[in-house]
């Protein structure tokens, strides 16, 4: 078990009720998405990808945005809980971005006839995750934590240029890809109304459980950072 | 007097490849070796194509920028130059903006050199050479300050040579496929494609230049 001098802090204690909370989202976002929402007309079940891959797409740009503002925090206050924020989302979102990618695939395959295409949303979207593991790589092959603090904040704010790059590029060039459904320039989705609910209750419980693991992982970096610094003195 | 110190960089890198043009030799070299090599792999008929000679063109001059811009500094780790240009007031402005202009002309004699070989090997009929003139200023403008950016964040860390490239092409890919569609609008006499693409590129060179001074000189240490 890691030793620490890190304290007890409000997040933490909300950690178990988020958990919780996210277990139970999940729960009641799936029943809709399997069980009450109707199947496509001209996809069939297949459709029901949608609910997940459109909620992890959600989170991974929720994440990145959020690598960005504590990114812009750390550089100005030079405080370690930023830096610290940025990792967990960084992680968490390489890790939904690589889910979006495989989700995708999956999806592409019966409805487009291929794994993969070389479309502008598809290269967007692996080029953004390509980027972020990069960035994951600076921080780890950095040893001094002030410098790597500092390093990860200016790729962090350098980065994040590519996220409306990737949302967008469906309606720069559009090709393969289906134009955005819910996020639109007119603000009037698309989708059927109980799509569109158990697609809502599905990104909710996403982002519930985008806080339950960002407060684990702040946690546990806070940690580490806490060691690092008690080691030095 | 940023500028100014800016300027003494700049010419202080000069310099120093004047005096050892490693970085300078070592790129031409590369960038004459990757093209030989690309273009022999793929065959003169497929190479001959204008968007593939642009592509291996643009991703050798790539590699090249990165080489020299790490080149670049290594010369200040050697002595330790670096912590004494980063100590004097306004220091790392002038440090990073110094490299990117220094990369940018070194960028652009090694762009020369590669440019002439892609004619050279490929049978390849430029019929809008002005155009392809302006797409190749407009993609060497652009390229130092993403590069520099990834060598500054790669400095003294472990692994560093595949680092750069790492961070750097994805981050470049919008320029590459930018640069490489401009090259082939203008060597296939598509001159209103190419001022397009230019556009794009200097936009790019912008957004990047600007980007790169406002934030880069944070992570100079």
């Amino acid at each position: 078990m890691i030793s620490t001098t890190a304290k007890t802090t409000s997040a933490l204690r909300a950690r178990p009720f988020l958990g919780a909370a996210s277990v139970v989202a999940l729960f009641v976002a799936l029943w809709m998405a399997l069980v009450w929402s109707p199947p496509d007309a001209a996809m069939g079940n297949v459709v029901r990808i949608l609910y997940v891959h459109v909620a992890n797409a959600w989170l991974a740009y929720l994440a990145f945005v959020v690598v960005f503002l504590a990114s812009v925090a750390y550089l100005w206050t030079k405080r370690l809980v930023f830096d610290a924020i940025a990792v967990a989302s960084a992680e968490i979102g390489v890790l939904f971005t690589g889910l979006t990618l495989v989700l995708g695939s999956i999806w592409a395959e019966p409805t487009w006839g291929v794994w993969w295409s070389w479309e502008p949303r598809l290269i967007t979207t692996a080029v953004m995750f390509a980027m972020y593991v990069g960035y994951l790589l600076v921080r780890n092959l950095s040893d001094d934590l002030e410098r790597r603090a500092t390093r990860a904040a200016v790729l962090g704010i350098v980065l994040v240029v590519d996220v409306p790059i990737v949302h967008l590029s469906v309606t720069w060039m559009n090709a393969l890809h289906q134009l955005p459904s819910v996020l639109r320039p007119d603000l009037s989705p698309t989708l059927d109304p109980s799509m569109l609910a158990s697609l809502i209750a599905m990104t909710i419980a996403f982002t519930v459980l985008y806080a339950y693991l960002m407060t684990a992982r702040v946690d546990i970096e806070r940690r580490r950072q806490a060691r690092v610094l008690e080691a030095r003195g | 007097m940023t500028l100014q110190r800016i300027g003494l960089v700049a010419a202080r890198e000069a310099r120093a490849e004047r005096g050892q043009p490693e970085g300078l030799i070592g790129a031409a070299t590369f960038i004459a070796v990757l093209i030989f090599v690309e273009s022999l792999t793929i065959g003169p008929i497929a190479a001959s194509h204008p968007a593939t000679a642009a592509a291996l063109y643009w991703i050798a001059l790539t590699f090249a920028a990165i080489l020299v811009a790490s080149r670049a500094f290594d010369r200040e780790l050697e002595d330790d130059a670096i912590d004494a240009v980063l100590a004097l007031p306004g220091g790392r402005d002038a440090l990073y903006a110094g490299k990117a202009l220094a990369l940018t002309a070194l960028l652009a004699i090694v762009a020369l050199i590669g440019g002439g070989l892609v004619l050279i090997l490929v049978p390849l009929a430029v019929t809008a050479p002005l155009a392809l003139a302006l797409v190749v200023t407009a993609g060497v403008v652009a390229l130092p300050p993403i590069v520099v950016l990834t060598v500054v964040l790669a400095l003294r860390l472990r692994a560093r040579g595949a680092l750069v490239p790492i961070l750097a092409l994805p981050m470049l890919v919008p320029h590459l496929v930018a640069a490489t569609y401009g090259c082939a609008a203008a060597a296939s006499g598509d001159t209103s494609g190419a001022f397009a693409w230019s556009g794009l590129l200097v936009a790019f060179a912008l957004v990047y230049w600007v980007l790169g001074f406002t934030i880069v000189p944070a992570a100079l240490e």
